[in-house]
């Protein structure tokens, strides 16, 4: 009953916004472009991948041949007997099949699921000359095709349970990710307890510190640990300690201090709305400094947590330059996917890996965009109290403080690892200064690439998401929800899954885009869509819709009311999108990893290939100079928040 | 011509809007007469914005037509319709000048620049913010950017000007200076207008017809003084002024008298201008400033339209002072002016209530 009523008023509102849609053109064009960019550059990739996992192919080689020859009448049958006992020699084949027509036999075999298909048609071919000849036939008209059988079944996927190397890399992740984002929970929070509630002389410091890591691509924390903690590491040589850090501690290590700023900076907001006074109720009531902590603080910010928790996890698991990195010999399911495709060639095996790290995102992120939404505790009721914080409780400052100055002093102690080796020959081994990792023409090469691509990715990013960000505010428009959810998902896909979607989509007539430049821009804007729509969101939800009703009051149409009054209001926006988008695709690794072209070498990826062959020295220097454009960017940013008194809450890198 | 100009310029016929299963204009039928300033009043949620909206074409209707001089208009867009609006909080573009602001629409109709220029300055001088044109909104005072408001709508020369609570976001003494202001304009340049306030005192004294609405319907049309001297029913009365109402049966009736028995006291009265029939039950409409109040001694020379009874208490407002009498079991408030004058009953004095003026009635 409440079902059908639900149906019905969906229906009817579908039916109106409809009719309404239909009625200006204008709308209808600019819908259905942003529908077709979407379904081919997000959609359809992340569904090839999903396909894909759900596919098995098949090498096959088929033997068709006239039923009648030309110096012999009726020797068809004899033909096809004597062919098929010699194929059943050939190594490698599964199943053979006759199919015959009137005038043609084909016989079509075929092959083990892993079987190497040049090998099956060299084999097939040879057996079948042979035959023909011993048979003393001339047979003119034979054919010997490769092909391929493909059939629905989760095969692979009770393959990936049977081989322990890939469910490793699934428990991996996951168990990775959980700890990555309980612990960056915990040392985010006492951070965010520390800023708003400590000693006023700390709170700036440590601030710093705590966002400090977000002017860095996360990646280069795998290279600090190496270069401390490695086999040939700073603490490791000096107090000639037998570490490991590869593997687990790593990632954990690594991905801690590389995401720390957003669990930071969002816990910080939700601890920094509270209301003082109602910890001092709480007090005035007589509770312990550690009843007010546990029993008010903590369940009013547990929301607030729990959804940056999901954010993190998110990164965590989608990360793909750590575990690269530092992961040793220990799979993870990005790196593994992205390994199973690079080295075997196994798209099936891949694809499977990657709907495995897309379940658990897009969970999360759903949970996130919907469950979650609004869910953050506000102060109800009152003025806003100017009231300030009590002191923090010696007993709970000396309990929370050595972690917070640990972690901070990790942190630094990063960051100055990757400065010494970017400016020594080899740290700890030929420790004097030099600048030539800073001259390699490879690496200044990939920096001026990445310039482009990111600039590339960047122009074609943030005028569609704030032309989206325009329409899903302010117009009608019939399954608004699916619009949005395709546009925002870009953050919930890992970079991986639509990595492969891309080769996997692109990779075929008509659509042959894969080695490009072109693809690896796109894939790259669409991925990142979601900034520029959502400083386009949060800014529209400042302007009132009033105005824009004034402006068509008096005679305007959408696109003069959208240039002369929506595009002046909205520049800080946009501005705030483009830098944004810019600073995350020079960063970017994981999806490009894919679609990189030979020759056109990206600085983030120059950085992870010198790594692997030990030229640590070097990747040093290009981090440096990474993180300086970063810092640039950053800057250009908080300038441009500031100067346009716009806030917004971005996420993370 | 002569003849269009009899015709109501605006017609709304049968309009009806749901929001999901909330009817927020339901079978809203009424016209609107050439240079008459309307105010559409009523309690928030009552459908008075969203039928201005409708006018306006903001707003899709699900029923009815709206008639712009003998023109449908109901499928036109905002941007087709010979209407201006004048927002609530005015909604002037920030990030352009007062001028700009102003020129927007006359741009819009590529209008030449030197006529723009003209028209703007010839705008200006009329909502007196002569020599502010170069100015930001964000820097004048919440008047003058009502004024700008004004100035803009009415650079379209639309047949009707739409004001959606206009005056609500100013401060009580401009709000008045304002309401007469836009009075004035309205009678210089003979406007058609359009106003919706849920301010009924703002309602009253600006307006040549009232439409008080409640609940998306109509529930009365006429001039401030009808309305609130023979308000229909009970929610006309309690919206438009303070209220008594006296509930009791008609005893007798001849001519246009009437006896009427309130809480088993017979008073005779003036018949009201609804038909009645005796043993009919009513309720007697009073304000509370129609009732004269004098003391029990007092010799009265008429015994109509009297009723006895005991101050129960007294508020002291000032101006006047609002008196609650018991009479009978019926509590009936008495508003007398000028209290300093006439001196103050204290609480439990014997009292006579005398009805004034011609006393109304509706169903009970």
């Amino acid at each position: 009953m409440i079902k059908t009523q639900f149906y019905r008023r969906f229906y009817q509102n579908l039916s109106n916004d409809t009719r309404h849609f239909l009625r200006s053109p204008g709308l209808v064009v600019t819908t259905s472009v942003a529908f077709v960019l979407l379904l081919f550059f997000i959609v359809l990739p992340v569904w090839s991948v999903l396909n894909k996992s759900l596919t098995v192919s098949f090498p096959t080689v088929t033997v068709s041949f006239p039923k009648t020859t030309p110096n012999r009448t009726n020797s068809g049958e004899m033909l096809t007997e004597a062919i098929l006992d010699a194929i059943k020699t050939v190594e490698g084949i599964e199943e053979i099949r006759v199919i015959a027509e009137i005038r043609h036999r084909f016989i079509v075999a075929r092959f083990n699921k892993n079987w190497d298909e040049y090998r099956a048609i060299y084999d097939t071919r040879r057996t079948v000359k042979k035959t023909i000849k011993e048979l003393n036939l001339f047979v003119e008209d034979i054919e010997i095709k490769l092909g391929k059988e493909r059939y629905r079944s989760f095969a692979t996927f009770a393959e990936f349970f049977s081989k322990a190397r890939h469910y490793r890399a699934l428990c991996n992740s996951i168990i990775v990710g959980l700890i990555t984002t309980v612990l960056i929970c915990i040392i985010a929070f006492i951070f965010a307890y520390l800023t708003v509630r400590g000693p006023h002389l700390m709170r700036k410091p440590l601030k710093a510190l705590a966002i400090l890591p977000r002017i860095a691509p996360p990646f280069i924390f795998s290279l600090s640990l190496i270069l401390i903690l490695g086999r040939n590491g700073i603490i490791t040589k000096t107090f000639n300690l037998a570490i490991n850090i590869y593997g687990w501690p790593g990632v954990i290590i690594a991905q801690v201090i590389a995401f720390l700023p957003l669990g930071y900076l969002m816990i910080e907001n939700v601890l920094r709305s509270l209301d003082p006074s109602l910890d001092d109720t709480a007090r005035d009531m007589g509770a312990t400094e550690q009843r007010v902590l546990f029993k008010i603080t903590l369940p009013l910010v547990s929301n607030g947590i729990f959804k940056a928790a999901l954010l993190v996890f998110i990164l965590s698991i989608a990360d793909f330059a750590n575990p690269m990195l530092i992961g040793g010999d220990v799979p993870f399911l990005a790196t593994s996917a992205f390994l199973l495709w690079i080295g075997e060639g196994n798209l099936e095996m891949s694809a499977v890996l990657c709907v495995f790290l897309l379940a658990p995102s897009l969970i999360a992120f759903s949970i996130h965009e919907y469950a979650m939404k609004g869910k953050t505790y506000i102060t109800l009721g009152g003025k806003p109290t100017q009231a300030e914080y009590r002191k923090i409780s010696p007993r709970i400052f000396y309990t929370i403080m050595p972690v917070a100055v640990f972690v901070s002093i990790s942190i630094v102690v990063c960051f100055c690892v990757i400065f010494a080796g970017a400016f020594t020959k080899i740290l700890m081994v030929d420790n004097t200064f030099t600048l030539e990792h800073f001259t390699s023409v490879n690496g200044i090469r990939s920096l001026a690439n990445s310039l482009r691509f990111s600039l590339g990715a960047t122009l074609i990013a943030t005028p569609i998401g704030i032309i989206l960000s325009y329409m899903l505010m302010r117009k009608r428009i019939p399954l608004k929800k699916v619009l949005e959810f395709v546009a925002l998902i870009g953050f919930g896909v890992p970079g991986t899954v639509i990595g492969l979607g891309y080769i996997l989509f692109f990779n075929s007539p008509p659509l042959k885009l894969t080695g490009t430049f072109a693809i690896m821009m796109i894939n790259e804007a669409f991925r990142n869509l979601s900034v520029g729509l959502e400083a386009g969101i949060s800014k529209l939800q400042q302007i009132d819709v009033a105005i824009e009703e004034a402006a068509m009051d008096m005679g305007a149409r959408a696109p003069r009311i959208f240039i002369k009054v929506i595009f002046p209001l909205i520049i800080s926006a946009v501005a705030v999108g483009f830098v944004y988008t810019f600073m995350v695709a020079m960063i970017a690794v994981s999806a490009v990893i894919f679609l990189v072209t030979p020759g056109k070498n990206l600085i983030s990826l120059y950085i992870l290939a010198v790594t692997e062959i030990g030229e640590i020295g070097m990747a040093c220097g290009l981090s440096v100079m990474l993180i300086f454009t970063v810092v640039l960017c950053l800057g250009a940013l908080s300038f441009m928040l500031r100067y346009s008194r716009f806030t917004m809450t971005l996420r993370g890198v | 011509m002569g003849h269009r100009n009899n015709s109501p310029i605006l017609e709304i016929k049968n309009v009806t809007k749901m929001f999901g299963s909330l009817a927020a204009l339901n079978n809203v039928s009424l016209s609107v007469e050439r240079g008459k300033l309307v105010t559409f009043v009523g309690p928030s949620g009552c459908g008075k914005t969203t039928l201005l909206r409708a006018v306006s074409g903001f707003c899709e209707l699900d029923e009815g037509r709206i008639i712009l001089e003998g023109q449908d208009i109901t499928l036109f867009s905002p941007n087709a319709r010979d209407t201006a609006m004048v927002f609530q909080n005015y909604a002037l573009f920030p990030h352009m000048k007062v001028a700009q602001n102003i020129a927007f629409g006359l741009e819009t109709m590529k209008k030449p620049k030197k006529e723009i220029d003209e028209e703007v300055k010839r705008l200006l001088v009329l909502v007196q913010l002569e020599g502010l044109g170069e100015r930001k909104p964000h820097e004048l005072s919440g008047g003058q950017q009502q004024r700008v408001a004004l100035a803009r709508a009415l650079s379209l020369n639309p047949k009707i000007l739409l004001l959606d609570e206009p005056l609500s976001n100013l401060d009580a003494n401009l709000r008045i200076s304002m309401r007469e202001e836009i009075r004035k304009l309205q009678h210089r340049l003979s406007l058609t207008i359009i106003f919706v306030t849920h301010d009924q005192e703002e309602a009253m004294s600006i307006s040549d017809l009232l439409v008080v609405m409640d609940q998306g319907v109509v529930k009365q049309m006429g001039s401030p003084t009808e309305v609130y001297e023979a308000p229909i029913d009970e929610f006309v009365s309690n919206f438009i002024g303070h209220i008594n109402f006296l509930p009791g049966e008609v005893v007798s009736l001849s001519g246009d008298e009437m006896t009427f028995q309130i809480a088993q006291r017979n008073l005779k009265l003036k018949a009201p201008p609804i038909p009645v029939s005796e043993g009919d039950r009513l309720k007697l409409v009073v304000r509370p400033e129609s009732i004269s109040i004098v003391d029990r001694k007092t010799e009265l020379t008429r015994t109509e339209n009297v009723l006895e009874g005991s101050v129960q208490g007294a508020m002291y407002i000032g101006s006047i002072i609002r008196y609650t009498v018991n009479s009978g079991g019926q509590i009936i408030y008495v508003d007398e002016s000028d209290p300093q004058y006439k001196g103050i009953f204290p609480e439990g004095s014997q009292i006579k209530l005398i009805l004034k003026n011609k006393i109304h009635a509706i169903p009970a």
